[in-house]
């Protein structure tokens, strides 16, 4: 029992001596690609970013993961989508790891979804309707005026939770908006000729992009949010394009293609592979190519 | 953040690219039209700039008083309304509500069943033949305010022919804002021992728990105490915890609140390999004394300390990065028991019997879900339940050379994430003659909230 306790001591002292040296950085956890790297472009070299999960990943279904818990306790903001889509696991890694200024409703704790105006909010909500999320739809970052307005929050936030740099903050908040603003204005003017066009989705995980570009989704592989494709929908999609002028099917990568490509053959519409968030393809590196990307594929998929 | 700033800005930017533009009449139209725009943008971006600033300064000063506002603090003052404000009225208060169906039909060739060398817990049972609900629960969750969360999960379920029983599985308190990855628990819970023993039996693999869950954990333990862990700040996760509690449950028993009964104690890591592959390991305890234990329907009665030690793995994989889509999760226990005290086997009048050995068990599963909706597994899990003094031959610790086993092959379905149905087949030698094929058919659906659940 001696040298249990002992043991045990040695581990509680050697804890608490690697956690003693104060961390320069501010540890930002983002729970999705397009938020870490939004983070590394406000924060810069004042912070340090894990991302939760990859674009390969389906952001609702993953699990509160032993890493995970390792990077929220040493976090000092959380900054992820909100609107329920990581209601599977963040609330479990905040309440087990998290300390006491990244819980909901403190600075530390940021969720994009909720600064701007979501679409497919529904009136009621059940759960015979699928996977939807009473605070409408969550994947609010395929509008480039979104990841506009979440910056500024972003930057309040860092400038709230490391006072030191607020004005290195607000600097590289200021160039990246004059940046972001040009660049989006010449994916508007070059996406002109998408307004109206009509594709196929998968999930509902394209909607703001689609609203953004002014093009319509015709129809969706999911029967129902969440619920996988089955073959009579795939036959009622086949019937309601076929009328339809339709250019695309979108995939994202961490969608499952087999449905897309079974349409695909039948209509000989095309797939689209488009990379969906940061990472989702080799040109997608950074949000800038993520939507430089997307524009240049959906543009490419019209002649 | 000046509006000077801005208008500097977009005047440099238009400066910049007016050269390209020079020319026609059209070009100077375009030109005018996109003028307006950025204008009618930069004086939108203006004000929020602007609403933001006020807010920031709200939030600051909230820092400096540490305000302790649950909810629609400083920071949800912006222009757009935050979900959590959307509800109005009482109901936003309302804790998340939800209640988990499990049904199932079995079907088994044996008449009876029992598991030779160890004295088992009621929860061990064989279920009921035919059709039949398992267990109904009641979970209730919410924030009781900044600091603590509350939950209570009220168990609903019948055993062959004595009614209903209510069973409070689990009513605790948690501490959500401790700093340096503290944690607190009190009240009633599934103790943080192994891997299964913290899980609720919905979120399980298999229809039912492996053979040593049921015989050392008569399922699981849970039992009233306290419960602290503590997450190491290290890169790779790792964290230690424990508890003391009344020791209530078996295999502890008949605390009678004067003292501790039993405590727990852990450790344990994990971390990813590569982007695809999750992982966890650890080791526990539990040591109850002074129990005073009655098990095989009251037959079979235990004095004495029962100390269980167990290992615990389990490695997730991601064949092709995505969970969602294709994943592989394998995991196992291994559990050790020591008990020293004295067994009375009152049926087969054996008297106070000194004893002091070892019972080991342990389980092996895999489970593939090759597609979005199903998975298949398979599962191994044996018990060895050791050398018995001479004065218990015959009785029910007394394996007779018989070291029982069970082999279960599942394959499940999962309409959405709220709904499961599971095939399952098993063989179960848990005794010398009694070599039992088992079918069973269960659902698990879940209504009302969305649960989140551990790894």
């Amino acid at each position: 029992m001696i040298i249990r306790k002992s043991y045990f001591w040695a581990i509680m002292v050697l804890g608490m001596l690697s956690a003693s040296p104060a961390s320069a950085s501010i540890n930002i956890f983002a729970c999705e690609p397009e938020w870490g790297a939004l983070a590394e472009e406000i924060g810069g070299d004042h912070v340090t970013v894990s991302v939760a999960t990859t674009a390969r990943q389906n952001a609702h279904h993953v699990s509160a993961k032993p890493s995970l818990l390792a990077k929220v306790r040493k976090a000092d903001l959380v900054f992820c989508t909100g609107a329920s889509l990581e209601i599977g696991w963040l609330p479990l890694l905040l309440r087990k790891a998290g300390g006491p200024d990244v819980q909901p409703e403190t600075a530390g704790w940021l969720m994009a979804s909720d600064y701007v105006d979501k679409l497919d909010v529904p009136d009621h909500v059940n759960r015979s309707m699928g996977h939807i999320h009473p605070e409408g739809n969550p994947h609010v970052h395929l509008n480039p005026h979104h990841i506009l307005t979440v910056s500024e929050y972003l930057a309040d936030r860092l400038a709230v939770i490391d006072p030191d740099h607020a004005a290195d903050y607000g600097a590289r908040l200021t160039a990246f908006q004059q940046r972001w603003t040009q660049t989006m204005e010449q994916w508007e003017r070059n996406a002109g000729e998408l307004k109206g066009a009509h594709v196929i989705v998968y999930h509902n995980g394209w909607s703001y992009l689609l609203d953004w570009l002014g093009m319509n989704a015709a129809a969706a592989l999911e029967p129902k949010p969440g619920i996988p494709p089955t073959a009579s929908h795939l036959e009622e999609v086949l019937r309601t394009v076929k009328a339809q002028n339709v250019q695309a099917i979108l995939v994202a990568p961490h969608e499952d293609e087999k449905a897309a490509q079974w349409l695909s053959d039948q209509s000989g519409i095309p797939i689209l592979h488009l990379p969906y968030t940061v990472g989702g393809n080799d040109k997608a590196q950074d949000l800038n190519g993520l939507f430089t990307e997307t524009v240049r594929l959906l543009k490419g998929a019209r002649s | 953040m000046s509006k000077k700033l801005l208008w500097a800005a977009s005047a440099a930017v238009l400066l910049h690219a007016s050269p390209a533009l020079a020319g026609t009449d059209a070009d100077i139209q375009a030109l005018r039209a996109e003028i307006q725009a950025m204008k009618q943008m930069y004086e939108q971006k203006i004000d929020t700039l602007e609403d933001r600033i006020d807010s920031l300064q709200h939030v600051t000063k909230a820092q400096n008083v540490a305000s302790v506002e649950p909810s629609a603090g400083p920071i949800e003052t912006a222009s757009v309304p935050a979900t959590a404000t959307r509800q109005t009225g009482d109901n936003s208060f309302n804790p998340a509500v939800s209640v988990i169906l499990n049904g199932r039909y079995g079907s088994f060739s044996e008449r009876d069943s029992e598991l030779a060398g160890f004295a088992i817990g009621e929860e061990t049972e064989r279920p009921e033949e035919g059709l039949s609900i398992d267990e109904t629960e009641l979970n209730f969750s919410a924030s009781v305010d900044d600091k603590f969360r509350g939950s209570a999960t009220i168990a609903l379920h019948e055993h062959d022919g004595e009614g209903v029983e209510i069973e409070i599985e689990e009513a605790y308190l948690e501490t959500i804002a401790l700093p340096h990855g503290v944690q607190a628990k009190a009240g009633r819970f599934f103790s943080d021992i192994g891997y299964l023993n913290s899980h609720h039996t919905h979120e399980d693999d298999f229809v039912d728990r492996p053979l040593p869950s049921r015989a050392f954990l008569n399922k699981a333990y849970n039992d009233d105490g306290v419960e602290v862990s503590w997450i190491l700040p290290t890169d790779l996760y790792s964290e230690i915890g424990g508890s003391i509690l009344q020791g209530d449950d078996f295999p502890a028993g008949g605390g009678d609140g004067s003292d501790f009964g039993s405590w727990t104690a852990y450790g344990r890591i994990g971390g990813d390999i590569g982007e695809n592959t999750a992982w966890r390991a650890g080791v526990s305890t539990l040591q109850a004394s002074g129990v005073e234990r009655s098990a095989n329907e009251d037959l079979v009665l235990f004095e004495g300390d029962s100390d269980l030690y167990i290992a615990d793995a389990r490695v997730v994989w991601a064949p092709t990065g995505n969970n969602h889509e294709e994943e592989v999760i394998v995991q196992g226990e291994y559990f050790i028991r020591n008990e020293d005290g004295s067994y009375d086997d009152t049926d087969a009048g054996t008297g106070a019997v000194f004893y002091d050995d070892r019972q080991t068990g342990w389980y092996a599963q895999g489970v593939y879900k090759f597609h979005p909706q199903w998975r298949a597994g398979l599962r191994y899990s044996a018990l060895d339940s050791g050398n018995i003094p001479d004065a218990l031959a015959g009785s029910a610790l007394d394996a007779d050379g018989h070291d029982p086993w069970n082999a279960s092959g599942m394959i499940d379905w999962s309409n959405s994430e709220f709904s499961r149905l599971r095939l399952q087949f098993s063989r179960e030698e848990l005794a010398n003659d009694l070599d039992d094929n088992q079918v069973m058919l269960q659902y698990i659906m879940s209504i009302g909230a969305h649960g989140a659940h551990a790894f």
